[in-house]
């Protein structure tokens, strides 16, 4: 997909939410949407298999999110799906987010942890990762259990990582 | 045959006085005269020619004897020539036997050294092959060991992890990154 595309889609979904007055919310979930169907093959699978019918992976859609996400945040996923353009989902709402924080002056800093973080851990996180870059942040926190225990901090070129699965992989590496 | 009948029959001629073998006197004499005539003549005549004859056949005779003696010098020194040809060849073949027996041990002892040379590079290519195989046989334990620890780790790892744990390397990131600057 060219940028000019992935833009154009990220620029009507974020419109679509600043319309509805819940963009901090949607943009939170469609980015946890987008990092569910990264990882999750079986997802990614069923939503980009073209011999099923559009309604019905519509229907998978709502019936995953009905009820976790707001309606706004299901209709533009339907409207990816219905689009054909599920593939791209994830750099699609990459884009949004960006662009959501542009507009905050912030730079997206997604964050891998083992584990939910609580509002406390995320509010001094993100104090934390502002003060290590320098940086305004719009912190997007991603549960991934592959990373074991501790956390990779993402902000633009810059990784922080202080993870498990990192440290294993030093040691598998020195071995 | 005539003559030998006449005389035959004369013999028994009672008439007949003279020997029946003898010839008569005046006959020997005369024949005696004849037979001296003669001999002076071929003394005198033949006898020059035959002492020549003898001469010729002496001087002949020393001339061969000479030529043996000669030949028999000559067969003499190439008798010596031989003896001593034949003691070069004995020499020669000292001479060739002791430089094979030179060259024999030469070759003997150069195919030794060869062959104690290929037997130490042998020794030395085994020793070079067992520390390689035991190398390779000790990287191969070592990687085999260093993919089970590296697979089994995580493993270990994730069923030690407590929630606790866990959230202690949150906290544990969150103080460190905010004191890092």
């Amino acid at each position: 997909m060219s940028n000019q595309k992935t833009e154009a889609y990220a620029r009507a979904l974020f419109e679509i939410a600043q319309a509805e007055g819940s963009l901090e919310r949607v943009e939170d979930e469609l980015f946890r949407v987008a990092r569910a169907f990264e990882s999750n093959d079986q997802l990614r699978s069923t939503l980009t298999d073209s011999t099923l019918p559009a309604d019905r992976r519509q229907q998978v859609v709502e019936q995953l999110l009905g009820g976790k996400a707001s309606a706004t945040t299901v209709q533009l996923v339907s409207m990816l799906v219905t689009s054909g353009q599920v593939k791209e989902m994830p750099v699609i709402i990459d884009a949004l987010v960006k662009r959501a924080s542009s507009e905050k002056s912030q730079e997206v800093a997604e964050v891998r942890s083992a584990i939910p973080l609580t509002d406390d851990q995320q509010k001094r996180l993100a104090a934390a990762l502002t003060k290590a870059t320098g940086k305004a942040l719009n912190l997007k926190v991603v549960v991934d259990p592959s990373v074991l225990g501790g956390l990779v901090a993402v902000v633009g070129d810059e990784v922080i990582d202080d993870t498990v699965r990192t440290r294993l992989d030093q040691l598998k590496t020195r071995i | 045959m005539n003559t030998l009948v006449a005389a035959l029959l004369a013999a028994e001629d009672p008439t007949v006085t003279h020997h029946w073998l003898l010839p008569e006197t005046p006959e020997i004499i005369y024949g005696g005269l004849a037979a001296v005539l003669v001999i002076s003549a071929l003394v005198k005549f033949a006898g020059p020619t035959v002492k020549k004859g003898f001469v010729g056949r002496t001087e002949r005779i020393q001339k061969e004897l000479d030529d043996a003696a000669a030949a028999k010098v000559k067969a003499e020194d190439d008798a010596k020539g031989i003896r001593a040809a034949l003691g070069d060849i004995a020499s020669e073949r000292s001479r060739l036997l002791a430089e094979a027996d030179v060259q024999a041990n030469a070759v003997l002892t150069e195919g030794r050294a060869r062959i104690a040379q290929e037997v130490a590079d042998l020794e030395a290519k085994a020793d070079a092959d067992l520390a390689a195989a035991r190398g390779r046989s000790t990287d191969e334990l070592r990687s085999q060991i260093a993919m089970l620890a590296a697979s089994a780790t995580p493993i270990v790892v994730a069923q030690t992890l407590t929630e606790q744990t866990k959230t202690e390397l949150v906290e544990s990131f969150i103080q460190n990154v905010g004191a890092a600057r």
